[in-house]
């Protein structure tokens, strides 16, 4: 994927001779990937068994629609899929919308989280990254490896690029110098890559916060969860981090 | 580490407020080449200590920026523009004072002087090309030690009192893990937590930068990186259980089983032996001991099946039938993986021997127009089952796309049989209508030998596969037995007027060959409609001889032609059919159906003469799932079958074991057509822990095979399938359950109709019998971590029943059951538990008899040493001594109730020991 550079930021053009282009709107695709048998590491011989029933990787896409300081990320186009594995195979909170206003650092996202939709309103999740020397290209821009902890526990690795303006990234994550074009958590064998980005007119509806759903708030949902999932053993943890990314 | 900056984080905080030195960090970042600024350029600021981000702004049009609100304390400044090179510089804020920086200069990444590594050489491990390779083994560290402990030992390597690890003098800033790059990717997070007795090997290089991995040009960016290479065998060890239980007088229970592994290759052994009911392995240790080849796991759409097989030697390693068993078995399973998994070998070997002792009885009531009259049957028997069984499997991915698998499994079986039986016929008024004293004894031996090759290909386009089978099936038994029978028959008031008796040797042999091959295609239409094909083709052969034989002069040399018979069987089967289906996001939906035809060809042997019949068969079928929301779906399947007559019920051929009950084939015997329809709904709703279950299931019966019953005088009755119609039965379940709210208490309740209506011809008058069960029950069960648990179930319901011919009589009853059971976790680990299962079936005008039953089991046990490895355990088995087998049937014009001889009283004491190095045994998740 080659990076479309159009210059949009005409303002910048008297000044820069040479077209180094900084985005402030657009589309960017992501795809998300959970390797399906990595959860099933170390289990026993009918797991086993059932893992070479199923595709290594589930795949979904998302859009990332950005304009200024406001961004929406919503689940984007279908992928055929001859059988798709349950909520068994792959957890909860599989379709998020989420808005978020940098300007007032609160989202709202929409989440389904087993029989029940919420609309959770909260302030932007604080993450202290650690920034490497690290680099990497995702889909033609160049991005900047940094690592952080959410949930106490969980590690993330990000990827970020300057040459997109705004701040935020995949599902809720944000707070770094840039746009994060890639996601990867190892403890829920889930990466999310951006694929392309589209240069495309941004009309108010495609970042219109979600509306449906009960609502909440990060740490009222994350105590429901922990209680009703408190007979699942370690499929709770999972569950929880999924739904509370 | 990461407390530590928290905590960091919070003085830095405090000191804001303490004493709100704050200040701004002030620059212009400029192009050093072009001499211009750089707009929108990142600058952020990291803490020194942990390059932890703090903030950052974009440079304006001119160059320039402002961080404000900067607390004191050491910083990175890290300045980064596309195609430039990264600026890094040291930012000490010590008080309010801004902090001016002036030009910031930039320079292009391309005219960056390569940077020159002096690779250092270490002779002692192996080095290929610009790798070092440490072998994790040949440095000792303690056991349990982790990679940390390793790394340490490794010359050339250092790891400091923070982890930070430095190979050959530079720092180690990747740490991969089997060439991973995200797990572990901070360097501690895998050498602190990974064994070090789990590593092959240590791989110290310089990673090139991804960039210049990306576009092939190195860029002389490089990073010093640690690969640990996982050992191949790290699931290398054992696992396996001793267990000695035994009671007076003369009760046991032993288990041995070991499962020993190295890597992928997997050796599990075990014998048992039980005379408690137990008939083998259990369904935990199956898997871990006995390899799955008995059962299936397949995803169906939106969920997980499992299938296993039992089989007559006891499913799920529970003895489920008639009588006292006695069980021995043993077995050994081998299985490994080669070539990155991509060839998988599975050989299992099996022992079973079964021993059964058995009594029982059975009441029945013979409804017939305007009278009826009763049976009794009593007896005793002993079989014995001995198998030894062989099963392999290979199965081959052959590329990405395609695979095969090839299972062949052989058994080679004894059985014997003896049984005597005492029954006799009693009319409404309670005289005899006939007795018969019958003895029955046989040998028998049977061998199959069983193979099947399957071939899948799946194709680019997702949704298009086609699979080939072949499946063989080869069954023989034969089996040499004798029949002793006296019967009596009495006139209608209860004089006897007539006796006969049976001495006869019975040889049955019979053998089946069968092969058939099936393809099947898949298409998809479009990404959610897809179409599928399957054609098939089986031919059976087999052969069925029976000779019966009368005792004449102390020899049994008297060919009975009446009763023996030699017949062949040829079967040509042929099915085409076709399904489409939808899998959409809210529902999933498929229509299609099967015509087989079957081509019998039947000949007999001693007569020389050949029948011949011909059936279309059809099997029609849809689908329907919706899912309402997540958690709650609803379920349509209709499900249509022709079923052909089996050749017993074509042919005439006579069978006089039970002589008072005779069997007759009829030829005029049409197909008979099954419409199934079922519907069911589930709704769980898993965070307010509510469940709504509910199952429907329809049955109608077009020409439907019953019965033509004929009851002589003497009360010997004659069967003989006929065609009907009118035949139903239904089936439906709800359940509701929750947990009440702040508790862990969760209750359900659950209702129940079934019912039927079942025609059947009765000297020669149609006879329609109704019947019906209704049933409610509740049930609760509360659960509290490791201190106790508690289950209790009450149900209750009503049975009824109506034969047309004879509407007078009433066998309708209810019936209880009340199952209770409770564990308690008592301190120094010892551990009660209790259960009761009590059973109350109402008494009726024909079976008066009790039938109440309590049984009540309780056990006590106590677990040692620090890993709970050692268990001791006393249990007692139907404490009041009440159990009986039991079963009671309405629902036809021959009411029946059997009693017989079952488990009671006894207790056992076992020693348990599981022993393990290295590995534990694989639990399953549906546990």
């Amino acid at each position: 994927m080659k990076k479309i550079l159009i210059p949009i930021l005409s303002f910048l053009l008297p000044i820069l001779t040479e077209a180094q282009t900084f985005i402030a709107k657009g589309k960017i695709e992501f795809e998300r990937k959970i390797n399906v048998h990595k959860q099933f590491e170390g289990e026993g011989e009918w797991v086993q068994e059932m893992k070479s029933q199923i595709p290594q990787f589930k795949i979904t896409y998302f859009d990332y629609f950005f304009d200024g300081d406001q961004s929406c990320y919503k689940p984007g186009r279908e992928v055929a899929d001859a059988k798709s594995p349950g909520f068994f195979e792959v957890g909860v909170a599989q379709d998020n919308i989420v808005y978020t206003n940098f300007a007032s650092q609160q989202f709202t996202s929409q989440k389904q989280v087993f029989e029940k939709q919420f609309l959770i309103q909260d302030s932007v999740r604080k993450i202290n990254w650690k920034l490497t020397d690290d680099t990497r290209k995702i889909a033609g821009f160049n991005c900047r490896k940094a690592t952080g902890i959410i949930m106490d526990s969980v590690f993330v690795f990000a990827f970020y690029t300057d040459e997109i303006l705004i701040t935020g990234g995949p599902e809720g994550f944000s707070g770094l110098p840039g746009m994060i074009l890639g996601i990867a958590i190892p403890r829920i064998n889930t990466t999310w890559f951006a694929t392309k980005l589209e240069l495309v007119p941004i009309a108010p509806k495609d970042l219109a916060p979600p509306t449906k759903g009960k609502k909440t708030n990060v740490p009222d949902l994350q105590k429901s969860l922990l209680s009703s999932l408190k007979d699942w053993g370690k499929y709770a943890e999972r569950n929880v981090w999924q739904v509370m990314l | 580490m990461k407390r530590l900056t928290l905590l960091l984080f919070c003085i830095v905080l405090f000191a804001i407020e303490a004493t709100a030195q704050l200040t701004t960090i002030k620059g212009i970042v400029t192009d050093t080449a072009e001499k211009k600024p750089l707009p929108n350029s990142v600058v952020a600021l990291l803490t020194s200590k942990d390059s932890v981000f703090v903030t950052h702004t974009r440079s304006t049009k001119d160059g320039s920026f402002e961080l404000k609100g900067i607390p004191t304390g050491s910083y990175f400044l890290l300045i980064t523009y596309p195609t430039f090179a990264d600026y890094y510089t040291n930012i000490n804020v010590k008080d309010e004072n801004p902090i001016v920086l002036n030009s910031i200069p930039m320079t292009l990444r391309s005219q960056l002087l390569q940077e020159v590594v002096v690779r250092q050489q270490l002779g002692a491990v192996r080095i290929k090309k610009d790798t070092t390779e440490y072998v994790a083994d040949s440095f000792k560290v303690a056991a349990n030690a982790n990679v940390e402990e390793l790394l340490k030992r490794l010359p050339g390597v250092q790891v400091d009192k923070d982890g930070k690890i430095k190979a050959q003098g530079e720092e180690v800033k990747k740490v991969l893990v089997d060439g991973e790059e995200f797990f572990g990717d901070d360097p501690t997070m895998a050498t602190q937590n990974l064994r070090a007795d789990a590593i092959d090997k240590v791989q110290v290089y310089d990673k090139k930068s991804d960039q210049a991995a990306f576009t092939g040009i190195d860029d002389g960016q490089k990073t010093k990186t640690i690969n640990l290479k996982m050992k191949e065998d790290k699931k290398n060890g054992y696992f396996g259980k001793v267990s000695l239980g035994g009671g007076l007088k003369d009760k046991y229970n032993n288990q041995a089983m070991v499962n020993a592994f190295k890597g992928k290759r997997k050796f599990a052994a075990f014998a048992t032996m039980a005379n408690n009911g137990r008939t083998g392995l259990g369904w935990g240790d199956q898997s871990a001991y006995g390899g799955s080849d008995n059962s299936n796991i397949e995803f169906v759409d939106g969920g997980v099946s499992i299938t296993s097989y039992g089989d007559d030697f006891g499913g799920g390693g529970s003895f489920y039938g008639e009588g006292l068993p006695s069980s021995w078995t043993a077995g050994v399973h081998y299985s490994n993986k080669y070539d990155e998994d991509k060839h998988k070998l599975n050989f299992s070997y099996r022992f079973n021997k079964l021993n059964t002792n058995g009594s029982g009885g059975t009441t029945s009531q013979y409804i017939l127009p305007d009278t009826f009259y009763f049976r009794n049957d009593n007896g005793n028997n002993f079989s014995q089952k001995l198998r030894n069984s062989l099963n392999g499997t290979y199965e081959i991915q052959l590329d990405s796309s395609s695979s095969l698998k090839v299972t062949a499994n052989g058994s080679k079986g004894t059985s014997q049989n003896k049984a005597f039986n005492y029954s006799e016929s009693l009319t409404d008024k309670n005289a005899f209508v006939n007795r018969s004293f019958r003895t029955t004894s046989s040998n028998g031996t049977n061998e199959a030998f069983n193979s099947s090759i399957l071939w899948r290909k799946k194709f680019k386009k997702v949704g298009r596969t086609v699979s080939l089978s072949f499946d063989q099936k080869y069954s023989s038994s034969s089996t040499d037995g004798f029949l002793n029978s006296d019967n009596q028959y009495y006139d209608g008031a209860g004089s006897l007027i007539r006796k006969d008796s049976i001495d006869q040797q019975k040889i049955n042999n019979s053998s089946q060959r069968f092969v058939s091959g099936k393809v099947s295609y898949t298409e998809p239409l479009s990404k959610t409609v897809f179409l599928e094909f399957n054609y098939s083709l089986g031919n059976s052969n087999s052969e069925s001889e029976r000779i019966t034989n009368e005792k004449k002069n102390g020899k049994y040399d008297q060919y009975i032609d009446s009763l023996s018979s030699d017949y062949g069987f040829k079967v040509l089967t042929q099915s085409v059919g076709g399904n489409i289906r939808w899998n959409k996001k809210k529902f999933n939906a498929s229509m299609g159906g099967n015509i087989s035809n079957s081509d019998f060809r039947q000949t007999d042997l001693i007569q020389d003469t050949v029948y011949k019949y011909n059936y279309l068969n059809f099997f029609p079928r849809a689908n329907f799932n919706y899912n309402i929301k997540p958690q709650t779906r609803l379920g349509l399947r209709y499900n249509g079958s022709t079923q052909q007559p089996t050749i017993d019920q074509i042919q005439p051929l006579k069978d006089n074991n039970d002589p008072l009950n005779v069997r007759k084939g009829n030829p005029n015997l049409k197909q008979e057509f099954r419409h199934n329809f079922s519907l069911s709904y589930n709704d769980f709703k898993i965070l307010n822990n509510r469940g709504i279950w509910a199952y429907i299931d329809f049955t109608s019966t077009q020409n439907a095979i019953s019965n033509s019953d004929f009851v002589d005088t003497l009360g010997r009755r004659v069967t003989q399938p006929v065609n009907v119609n009118g035949n139903y039965n239904y089936y439906s379940y709800f359940n509701y359950g929750f947990k009440l709210k702040k508790s862990d208490f969760n209750i359900g309740f659950n209702a129940g109709i079934n019912g039927s209506q079942y025609n059947t011809v009765v000297n020669n008058l149609k006879n329609r019998s109704t019947s019906g069960s209704y049933s409610l029950g509740v049930n609760g069960n509360y659960r509290k971590e490791k201190k106790m648990e508690f289950n209790i179930g009450i149900d209750r319901g009503y049975n009824t029943s109506k034969a047309s011919i004879n509407t007078n009589l009433n066998n309708n009853y209810w019936n209880t059951s009340v199952n209770a059971s409770a564990t308690y976790y008592l301190p120094k680990k010892f551990e009660i538990s209790s259960n009761v299962d009590a059973n109350f079936r109402q008494k009726t005008p024909l079976f008066q008899q009790n039938r109440n039953v309590t049984r009540w089991n309780a056990s006590l046990s106590k677990k040692f040493l620090k890993d709970e490895s050692f268990v001791m355990k006393f249990e007692v088995n139907d404490i009041l001594d009440q159990n009986i087998g039991f079963s009671r049937d309405i629902s036809s014009n021959n009411i029946t109730e059997r009693t017989y001889q079952t488990l009671r009283r006894f207790w056992l004491v076992s020693f348990t020991w599981n022993f393990n190095k290295g590995g534990k045994a694989p639990r399953s998740p549906f546990e």
